[in-house]
């Protein structure tokens, strides 16, 4: 059967309860436990600037689609940002002071890539500029949303099933709501040289934000884990813990072509099925 | 000018470098203005003609809507809405119910309440064979998946979104039942359209209220519920389901009682609005800024959050009211 489209985009008012989440959530795994964590300590930041850029579009907007898409993609991301953050917060609960990781991640949105004081062109340039980050930041989580979507062997290894909830609930609307950055990004601009300079500064700034938050993480545990190593990782990708580099790298280039359009990646009905059954979906209000 | 990273590492070479690299970034993206392709408006609105009108059942009536050039309409789904931009300025849901191979041709059906937004009242005293009527859509807020078994819970004119599933269902040979409650068969639509013993019709004046239990005990095996009709029909099933997946149809935000009127003044250009006793601020302040960011029109998404000035206070527009004069920072 056809793929549902159209799919009107709609904020769910979910809860999660932490107090029962191990620190390694992932038992006896803490290399995937903190990769995965790295999620909790960027996405809060990140997606309140997704929501920042993106309100300051919708004076710009001429198509009525696209205005609603984008107003129920900016409801999803803020609630994200607050489920991420209550998992951060369990974190500091545990023990690991996440203050000087944070502060970085917030000095990155808020000044790095903040408003600048720009007028004129340069605002509107850089506006554009960086709404076709949030696309190219987009197609990624939108492949992490599939891959966690499918990752039976999270639930074979024992994870905690709030947080699988979580990481899947988010991961559910992010291939729910794939199309917007970039439709909106292709209505207000479009044009594929930005489209391309863009992802490749986002990939391997994404890569290394994971790679320096995971050493951080198990750096900073209060367990003493084994410090962080490529062999632990592709140990870990290779059980299916984690995505592999034969993942990763791939969709990185599926982006560049011409014809490349987000539908083209994922499936809204697993998406869809799973928020259908989510937990933390079905108890929200 | 962009301060320097809190310290992480004590060299953090990388990080420091990212200002001077993100500069020079900022500076290249200045030079699109050159070539900056405009935006070009698109227009969603679809304007059709009432072909048909056809009382369905006590208070409802369905109308077939088609292009006046005859085109043939952009698809749809099982599930999928339109948005009937009525005479009055008002904007209404109402779901699909005919067949979504017919590309002639959109059928939507509408109960009158008297006493509710007004929406209905409209629709019955203004639409009529040969009526102009605007609409935007189709979009789907109810998506209808691909599964081995169903369990489909209709209550009254939540039997519209419902009736194009089960046909679905039916022709993949799915296993389903439906259970249609209303308060009497006179007041049910489409009941013609509905047969076979994978059909239950249950009417409160013959059983009484339906109790979400004896709803659900009607599911075959593994099945996926979909459910649509009054609130407390679809909270009372949340709260029996179990981990049933379950499908829904969420509905307009909730209407506001026992408000009281008063007026907002947005600080940016000193206009002022009324908010209507049974309006949200949201409401009003879109009709002068449409631009006005706002999401989940629930509360809780915090998206639409503005000042009250003076001072530090917030808002969520779409949920929170005020009294006298409140001004706000947009």
């Amino acid at each position: 059967m056809a793929e549902p489209e159209n799919l009107v985009l709609q904020p769910r008012n979910v809860q999660f309860d932490w107090s029962s989440v191990p620190l390694h959530w992932v038992p006896g795994e803490p290399l995937t436990t903190h990769a995965i964590n790295t999620l909790h300590l960027v996405l809060p930041e990140g997606e309140r600037w997704f929501v920042h850029v993106f309100k300051q579009t919708l004076p710009l907007i001429a198509d009525d689609k696209v205005r609603e898409d984008v107003l129920g993609f900016i409801g999803q991301e803020a609630v994200h940002a607050e489920a991420h953050q209550g998992a951060a917060d369990h974190l500091t609960a545990q023990g690991i002071d996440l203050g000087p990781f944070v502060a970085q991640i917030e000095w990155i949105f808020r000044s790095l890539l903040g408003d600048r004081e720009l007028t004129g062109a340069a605002r509107h340039q850089w506006l554009l500029e960086r709404l076709s980050v949030i696309a190219a930041v987009e197609h990624f989580t939108a492949v992490l949303g599939q891959w966690v979507l499918d990752a039976r062997a999270l639930d074979a290894a024992g994870a905690d099933p709030t947080m699988l909830d979580l990481l899947r609930w988010h991961g559910a609307e992010e291939v729910e709501h794939r199309s917007v950055a970039f439709d909106l990004y292709m209505h207000l601009d479009g044009r594929y040289l930005r489209r391309v300079r863009t992802m490749l500064v986002v990939a391997p700034v994404l890569g290394w934000l994971f790679v320096r938050s995971t050493r951080w993480l198990l750096r900073n545990d209060p367990t003493r884990p084994p410090r962080a190593s490529w062999r632990a990782y592709f140990r870990a990708a290779r059980r299916g813990l984690l995505p592999r580099p034969g993942q990763l790298l791939p969709a990185t280039w599926r982006y560049l072509p011409r014809r490349y359009h987000p539908s083209q990646e994922g499936s809204t009905s697993q998406a869809v099925a799973y928020l259908a059954s989510s937990p933390a979906a079905a108890a929200a209000s | 000018m962009i301060p320097p990273p809190p310290a992480l590492y004590r060299r953090d070479r990388l990080m420091r470098a990212l200002v001077p690299v993100t500069n020079a970034y900022e500076r290249l993206s200045r030079r699109g203005a050159r070539r900056q392709p405009p935006v070009r408006a698109v227009d969603r609105t679809l304007r059709l003609v009432v072909d048909e009108v056809v009382h369905e059942a006590a208070d409802v009536i369905s109308l077939r809507l088609v292009d006046p050039s005859g085109a043939p309409l952009p698809l749809w789904q099982p599930g999928c809405h339109l948005d009937v931009l009525l005479p009055s300025g008002r904007r209404r849901q109402y779901s699909l119910c005919g067949d979504p191979a017919d590309r002639r041709a959109y059928r939507i059906a509408v109960r009158r309440i008297d006493g509710g937004d007004g929406g209905s009242v409209e629709v019955h005293a203004t639409l009529r064979k040969g009526s102009s009527v605007a609409v935007q859509g189709p979009r789907n807020a109810f998506p209808f998946l691909d599964v081995p078994s169903y369990l489909f819970l209709a209550g009254g004119i939540g039997i519209t979104p419902i009736l194009p599933m089960v046909r679905a269902a039916q022709a993949r040979g799915a296993d389903w039942r439906l259970v249609y409650t209303g308060r009497s068969r006179a007041s049910m639509p489409f009941l013609a359209e509905l047969s076979g013993d994978r059909v239950v019709v249950r009417t409160d004046d013959e059983s009484g209220v339906p109790d979400p239990v004896e709803l659900l005990a009607h599911a075959p095996d593994r099945a996926t519920v979909y459910c649509c009709g009054p609130v407390p029909m679809i909270d009372g099933v949340r709260a029996v389901l179990g981990r049933r997946p379950l499908h829904f149809e969420r509905f307009s935000p909730p209407p506001v009682v026992g408000g009281e009127p008063f007026v907002v003044r947005l600080a940016r250009t000193g206009v002022t609005v009324p908010v209507a006793s049974d309006r949200s601020v949201l409401a009003a302040v879109r009709e002068v800024l449409p631009s006005v960011a706002y999401s989940c029109q629930q509360g809780f998404c915090g998206t639409c959050r503005v000042r009250v000035l003076p001072g530090e206070d917030e808002m969520s527009i779409c949920r929170d009211r005020g009294s006298g004069l409140v001004v706000l920072d947009l």
